[in-house]
C-alpha cells in the first residue's frame, strides 16, 4: 500500500499543517507532494548501500585443447586426427603454426579456413615468426617436455567440399624420442592411438650436418619401431614423412646427399612396416624458413594439408597396447576407432 | 499497422567506428528531405541527450569521444520502412573495449552479453586501420634487398593485443555463434568503415574484405556459423573530422561542413553502387 504523502516542496504550501493543497490539486495528482520529509533522508553515509555484484560471463579461453575437449569437439562433425612425430627441433610447432599462419593470406591450395576454436593458442605459436614479436629471425618456443598432448583445431572446407575439422596433436620431441628406450612410455601417447594420419618428421638441417647426419638417419626408423611395437599407431594409419627445414638444406652444399638419406629413410620404412600401416608418401616442407631467397616461406605444407585431409577408409582401431587402462577416455578411444 | 521492435547490436573493435556509425544514421533520418530507406516515425519515451549530442558533434565536423570504458548507452529510435511498417529498432551504443575484452581477456558482463543477443548484428571494421600480419623471414628479405641493417631492439613478448585485426574479429564472430551467446542464426551487415581512405585503391568492398581481411572472409563464405552475411564500404563522416580536444583547423573539414546537406558527406558502397543512405545496411537486417 502507497504510504500518505507528508511534505511538499513548494515553500508557499502549508500542506503540513492543513493537509490542502495551496494550488488545488487533488494529492494524487499534486507534483510537489512527496511522501517522505527531507528529514526522513538519511545522510550519504548513513545510507546502507547494497554492494553492485558485477557479473562476468567467461567465454571459451581458445587455448589449445585438452584430450577431452577435443573429443567432444570431434562428434560435431567429420574430423580428422594428426600425430605429429619427431625428435627435438625438428620442426613440429613450426609446421603446425604455418598451417594457421598461411590461412591468414588466404585459402591454402582450395582449402578454406572456416572457423577454430584455438585461435589462442595458434596466435602463441605464431608469434616468434611475426613482425610483432621484433625479432630478427624467426624463432621457435620449445613444447615442455613430459606435459600431456594437446590439440590445435581447424574447421576447414576443401574445395568447396564438406567441412573437416582437423586436430593436430601437440606434444615434445623428447617425450617421443624417449620411447625408443621404454617402450612402456608410448603408452601415454593418446593422440597417435587417436591419429587418422601420422606426420613423421625428418629434420632436414642435421641431415645437412656432418655431426648429426648419421643420428638422424638411425633414430627416425628407431622411433618408428618403437611406436609400431608398443601398438601406438592404428593398423592401417596413413603416414606423412616430411623432410623440414628445407631452406637449410638447399642453403647448404649437400642438397643431392640430404635427399638421398631421406629417400633411404623412408624406403626403409616402408620395407619394415609397410604391412602394418596404411597409405605412405614423402614431402618436402619449409614451415617456417630462416631465409626466403631460396624457398618462400611455407613451401610444400599446402601439400601435406591435402594428405591430411585426404577421405581414406577409417583404419582399424588397435588392439589396446594397454588394455589395463583405467581411464574412461582410454575406453572410448578403444570404442569409438575413428572417432576416437 | 504491425510494429516490429528488433535490436541491431553494433560491435567493432575500440575506435572502429560504430559511434560515428550512430551519429550520421540519427541525423540523417531526422535531416528534413533526406531520402532514406527506412524513416524517422517519430519520438518516443526516452532520453535524447546522448544520441542528440552525438549527431550535434558529427554534424559539427567533430570527432566523436570515446566512448565511455564500460556498459552500454543503448539508443532506440523509432523508423518505418518503405511499407509504412513502423520499426523501433534499439542499439546499444558499447565501447570497443569491451569487444577488445572479449578477445584479450575471455570474459565480459553479464549486462553487455544480453545486448549481444540480438538478432542482427552490425560489425564495423575500421578499412584505414586493419592490422594484417607480417612475417619476419620476408621483412628481412626486404630489409636485405634494401641494404637496411637489423637494429637489436627489444623482444616483444606474446600478448593478445597484437593478434591481427581479422583474428580478433572471427573470434568476436565465433563468441556470438557459440556458448551462452550462441542463439542459432542471425544476420550481419558488415560495413568497412573509413571507406574514404579505403576506396582510393579501386576495390569494392568484397574484395577489400578478401583482400585485407581474408580469414575473415574465409570464415564468413565458407559458412561453418549461420550468419547470413553482406558487406558495405561506408564513410559516414565523408572525410577527416577534427579533434576537439586538440583544437584542430583542418580544410577539408571545412570543405565538408559547406556540403549544403550534411548527410551527402555519407558514401555507402553496395559493389559498384554508391549511395548517402546509411540506413540501407539496418533496412537488408531487419530482412
Amino acid at each position: 500500500m502507497a504510504s500518505q504523502p507528508n511534505a511538499c516542496t513548494n515553500e508557499d504550501c502549508s500542506f503540513a499543517i492543513d493537509s490542502k493543497c495551496v494550488e488545488g490539486y487533488p494529492l494524487e495528482e499534486c507534483p510537489h507532494l512527496t511522501r517522505i520529509a527531507v528529514e526522513d533522508i538519511k545522510l550519504d553515509e548513513e545510507m546502507e548501500v547494497a554492494p553492485t555484484e558485477m557479473k562476468v560471463v567467461a567465454l571459451d579461453l581458445g587455448e589449445a585443447l585438452s584430450r577431452a575437449e577435443a573429443s567432444s569437439m570431434q562428434a560435431r562433425r567429420v574430423s580428422r586426427v594428426v600425430g605429429i612425430i619427431g625428435p627435438n627441433d625438428a620442426g613440429k610447432t613450426s609446421l603446425l603454426a604455418s598451417v594457421y599462419d598461411l590461412l591468414q593470406e588466404g585459402p591454402l591450395a582450395g582449402v578454406g579456413f572456416a572457423g577454430s576454436s584455438t585461435l589462442i593458442g595458434f596466435e602463441k605459436v605464431c608469434h616468434d615468426a611475426r613482425v610483432t614479436s621484433r625479432r630478427n629471425a624467426p624463432y621457435t618456443e620449445r613444447t615442455t617436455q613430459g606435459v600431456d598432448a594437446t590439440f590445435f583445431h581447424l574447421d576447414l572446407r576443401p574445395n568447396d567440399g564438406e567441412i573437416v575439422s582437423l586436430f593436430i596433436g601437440d606434444r615434445s620431441g623428447e617425450d617421443y624420442l624417449a620411447a625408443s628406450d621404454d617402450l612402456s612410455s608410448a603408452a601415454e601417447f593418446f593422440e597417435l592411438r587417436r591419429a587418422d594420419v601420422v606426420t613423421l618428421l625428418v629434420n632436414g638441417e642435421h641431415l645437412a650436418s656432418s655431426e648429426n647426419r648419421h643420428e638422424a638417419k638411425a633414430t627416425t626408423p628407431q622411433i618408428v619401431d618403437a611406436l609400431v611395437e608398443a601398438r601406438s599407431f592404428r593398423k592401417g594409419c596413413r603416414v606423412a614423412i616430411v623432410l623440414t627445414k628445407h631452406d637449410a638444406v638447399l642453403a647448404s652444399p649437400h642438397e643431392e646427399r640430404v635427399q638421398r638419406d631421406f629417400d633411404e629413410i623412408v624406403d626403409s620404412i616402408i620395407a619394415t612396416h609397410g604391412v602394418h600401416l596404411g597409405e605412405i608418401d614423402r614431402f618436402v616442407v619449409a614451415a617456417s624458413p630462416k631465409n626466403a631467397t631460396k624457398v618462400k616461406r611455407g613451401d610444400g605444407v599446402d601439400r601435406l594439408l591435402h594428405f591430411w585431409l585426404h577421405d581414406t577408409p577409417t583404419p582399424a582401431p588397435v588392439p589396446r597396447a594397454f588394455p589395463d587402462s583405467a581411464r574412461m577416455i582410454d575406453l572410448l578411444d578403444s570404442r569409438n576407432g575413428a572417432s576416437a | 499497422m504491425s510494429t516490429i521492435e528488433p535490436e541491431i547490436a553494433i560491435i567493432g573493435l575500440p575506435e572502429s567506428g560504430k559511434t560515428t556509425l550512430l551519429a550520421a544514421l540519427w541525423h540523417m533520418v531526422r535531416e528534413p528531405g533526406s531520402v532514406t530507406s527506412l524513416k524517422f516515425d517519430g519520438l518516443s519515451q526516452g532520453n535524447y541527450e546522448h544520441i542528440n549530442g552525438l549527431a550535434k558533434r558529427w554534424r559539427a565536423g567533430k570527432k566523436q569521444q570515446r566512448t565511455q570504458t564500460s556498459g552500454a548507452k543503448v539508443v532506440t529510435m523509432r523508423l518505418k520502412n518503405a511499407e509504412g511498417r513502423e520499426i523501433s529498432v534499439s542499439f546499444p551504443d558499447m565501447p570497443g573495449e569491451d569487444f577488445a575484452g572479449m578477445w584479450e581477456n575471455r570474459e565480459l558482463d553479464e549486462s553487455v552479453s544480453l545486448t549481444l543477443l540480438a538478432p542482427a548484428i552490425v560489425l564495423v571494421v575500421n578499412g584505414d586501420t586493419i592490422k594484417f600480419p607480417a612475417w619476419i623471414v620476408e621483412r628481412m628479405q626486404l630489409a636485405q634487398a634494401a641494404g637496411i641493417e637489423p637494429d637489436g631492439v627489444d623482444v616483444a613478448n606474446w600478448s593478445a593485443d597484437l593478434a591481427p585485426t581479422q583474428v580478433q574479429v572471427v573470434a568476436l564472430l565465433q563468441f556470438l555463434m557459440s556458448g551462452s551467446l550462441g542463439v542459432g542464426a542471425r544476420r550481419l551487415a558488415v560495413l568497412i568503415s573509413a571507406w574514404d581512405e579505403v576506396e582510393g585503391e579501386g576495390m569494392e568492398p568484397e574484395e577489400v574484405l578478401s583482400v585485407k581481411l581474408p580469414l575473415l572472409d574465409q570464415y564468413l563464405r565458407n559458412g561453418r556459423d549461420p550468419w547470413a552475411w553482406k558487406v558495405w564500404g561506408l564513410s559516414a563522416q565523408g572525410g577527416v573530422y577534427e579533434d576537439q580536444d586538440k583544437d584542430e583547423r583542418i580544410a577539408a573539414t571545412e570543405a565538408l561542413r559547406e556540403i549544403e546537406r550534411p548527410s551527402d558527406r555519407i558514401r555507402l558502397v553496395d559493389g559498384k553502387a554508391v549511395s548517402s543512405d546509411v540506413t540501407l545496411p539496418l533496412d537488408w537486417l531487419i530482412g
